[in-house]
């Protein structure tokens, strides 16, 4: 009798010890941005258990490798990131900390979303630290392309089908829903910012190709004379000439950048500085991926003026 | 015949959805096939390795870290003895190499060179993961003991060591050839433990007399996210080993080497790039045939995107015994860090110790080039 207590009472504790790793019904996924996790939700919907490390008013060049990250990941099935060596930083340190065979690379938890998007701005030739913090593979920001979202979701969706194939029909059924809710916002989205195509813009930093790419916005410069380099007063005062010159009037930032040297680009100029989410999650109201783009769009055709069609 | 194929493929043309799309569509696809077409070209010249043994893809990565520094001492000007009198020198250089091994090693060399002659073997590590949550090392590394001593030179966040660490563990740490695991605990908040298995080589702790005379560490360490800014991270170690006194009546030849650390760590949310506050506070004793024991606090603030001012204040003492000793630093400290790759940093120590008081004012310049790891946090 004291034997089966014994044996009873040592499983119920082991089995409490051992509680806190069982994996549960659904997929437990950790992605780096919470863009990524946004459309990782809308594909795995309650099948799944999405994290985000990182949160969109947070510049993810400066995260911080946090033990408590590495948690979440020990406990993960999936971990998405936006590579192009985004999170070069602290990523590969929360990868070997989190003591996690399964999202190592090479491994069948781990996927780099930015397999299959066209990337923008690949350096020609040799990249090098005197430019700056530069991505030497290319702009990392590419979810800010809506387009690029159908590449994302195909992406996720592939991966969660490859770990979760019992489930695949409803993932199926979500990437069908998704896409078809993302083509009608892009006409949307396109048709709002029909009168602006050809505007010129300056941004903080070099954050919104993909977004200018696809909405046919022009980039004028960049307030940063290098990625990552705060401005001389050489490099604003010829900014501030381009911008008089071309009648240019709107500078837009992240969140996450103080505007200190927007603020006196626009006093130069008479323009604005427009503070805008660069991430899902970035202002309280881009609650999603759909959201992040009606929040910007609504946020640019304020100020913006409307263009002669080219 | 051909003709009404001819006229077949002007009506599926007309009426398909291609003649549908606008000129920026098609401009869109020029452009995405014309990148296309250019990788491929860049792509496609057949590599030479095949034939000649020589590549270069599976090269680890390598990164270099220079510390250059001059030194002005109030004291022993002309003691040719002293480590840190005045002068002007390259305090160290280091040369850091990671890849991975195949599926289930990596490798993680560090050699520093101490001036400009003699190449050593700081670190020479193979790790990987024994199974979910166990992870490995082995070979020679830099101990887990405490949070300063894991650290290499060019990351120490003032230019010297705290005196109390370099008193007791030696100027070049408790590094040591060893074998260890380290275990992720099953639990909410992240908590570790550690433990290894040493050689014992430290002169100042351990070098016991038999080969056998192993030293043996475990380390607890945790780590709370009070929220989006704040962390506080709380850690025990302790080392036992066998030294190179000869033990009498009186005492033994066994070190008991312990300590305790408490880190907090604050970035404001959505400015982290300006703003850093870190507060951390170690106490290290070992004891032996005597007590020796001591501590540090230090605190840094990131005031700007390019500029810190930090404080730190060491102290340590032999409380009993014959050799009783008291010895303990102010220090403060200047920064410039025009990115992560390149800091100048102006210190001022105050030495207080039964010789003579020391004032030192330290200039040095520490970067890196290359494809460095990133630290730990």
């Amino acid at each position: 009798m004291r034997n089966y207590k014994f044996i009873s009472f040592f499983s119920v504790w082991a089995l409490l010890f051992l509680g806190a790793s069982f994996s549960w019904a659904e997929l437990k996924v950790v992605t780096t941005t919470s863009d990524l996790a946004s459309i990782a939700k809308e594909i795995g919907g309650s099948l799944i258990k999405v994290d985000a490390l990182v949160k969109g008013f947070q510049d993810p060049h400066y995260i911080q490798p946090k033990p408590s990250f590495m948690v979440k990941m020990n406990r993960a099935d999936l971990l998405i990131y936006q590579g192009l060596e985004l999170e070069i930083g602290w990523l590969p340190t929360l990868i070997d900390g989190s003591r996690n065979p399964t999202i190592r690379l090479g491994q069948t938890g781990h996927l780099d979303a930015s397999i299959g998007i066209p990337k923008l701005e690949v350096p020609a030739g040799e990249a090098d630290r005197s430019m700056g913090d530069i991505h030497p593979y290319g702009n990392p920001h590419y979810h800010l392309d809506p387009e690029n979202g159908f590449i994302i979701a195909q992406s996720i969706f592939n991966k969660l089908s490859e770990l979760d194939s019992a489930n695949a029909a409803q993932y199926q059924i979500n990437l069908d829903h998704f896409r078809k809710r993302l083509k009608e916002k892009i006409k949307q989205w396109k048709s709002r910012m029909d009168k602006y195509r050809g505007a010129q813009v300056v941004s903080y930093h070099n954050l919104w190709s993909y977004f200018t790419n696809r909405f046919e916005l022009i980039v004028l410069d960049t307030v940063e004379e290098k990625p990552g380099v705060p401005p001389t007063t050489k490099h604003l005062a010829k900014l501030t000439n381009k911008m008089n010159r071309g009648k240019v009037k709107l500078v837009v930032q992240a969140t996450y950048y103080k505007s200190e040297f927007s603020n006196r680009v626009a006093a130069k100029t008479e323009g604005t500085v427009l503070t805008l989410p660069a991430f899902v999650g970035g202002t309280p109201e881009a609650k999603d991926y759909f959201a992040l783009f009606d929040i910007i769009i609504a946020e640019l055709s304020k100020t913006l003026q409307p263009t002669s069609l080219r | 015949m051909k003709s009404r194929t001819l006229y077949a493929l002007f009506m599926i043309f007309l009426f398909s959805p291609i003649s549908a799309w606008p000129a920026s569509q098609f401009e869109e696809l020029e452009k995405r096939i014309q990148t296309l077409e250019q990788e491929k070209k860049e792509n496609s010249a057949p590599s030479s390795s095949t034939a000649t043994g020589i590549s270069r893809r599976f090269n680890p990565a390598i990164s270099l870290n220079g510390l250059f520094l001059g030194t002005y001492n109030s004291q022993g000007d002309y003691d040719s003895a002293k480590d840190d009198r005045t002068e002007l020198e390259i305090q160290e250089v280091e040369v850091r190499l990671t890849a991975y091994v195949d599926h289930w090693l990596r490798g993680d060399f560090t050699l520093a060179i101490e001036g400009t002659s003699g190449i050593e073997v700081e670190e020479a590590i193979a790790e990987g993961l024994i199974t979910q949550s166990f992870s490995f090392k082995v070979g020679k590394f830099l101990v887990p003991f405490g949070k300063h001593n894991q650290l290499h030179t060019h990351a120490y966040p003032f230019i010297d060591l705290p005196v109390v660490s370099k008193e007791i563990l030696g100027e070049e740490g408790l590094n040591e050839v060893g074998i260890g695991m380290s275990w992720l605990l099953p639990t909410d908040w992240y908590s570790d433990f550690t433990f290894q298995v040493l050689d014992g080589d430290n002169t100042n702790q351990f070098n016991g007399p038999a080969g056998s005379d192993f030293a043996y560490l475990i380390r607890q360490n945790n780590l709370w996210e009070l929220n989006d800014e704040t962390t506080i991270n709380f850690g025990a170690s302790y080392v036992y080993g066998k030294n190179s006194l000869a033990p009498s009546n009186s005492f033994d030849n066994e070190t008991h080497l312990a300590g305790g650390d408490l880190t907090v760590k604050w970035k404001p949310a959505g400015r982290e790039a300006y703003k850093t506050l870190i507060w951390q506070t170690e106490f290290i004793a070992s004891f032996r045939e005597q007590t020796q024991e001591g501590w540090y606090t230090m605190l840094q603030h990131q005031f700007a995107k390019e500029w810190w001012v930090q404080g730190r204040y060491s102290g340590y003492t032999i409380p009993h015994g014959s050799n009783q000793e008291d010895k303990n630093q102010w220090s403060a400290l200047l920064a410039w860090t025009p990115s992560e790759f390149s800091t100048i940093r102006l210190q001022y120590n105050r030495l207080n110790q039964a010789t003579a008081d020391e004032h030192q004012v330290l200039l040095q310049l520490n970067f890196t080039m290359g494809s460095h790891p990133a630290h730990k946090y």
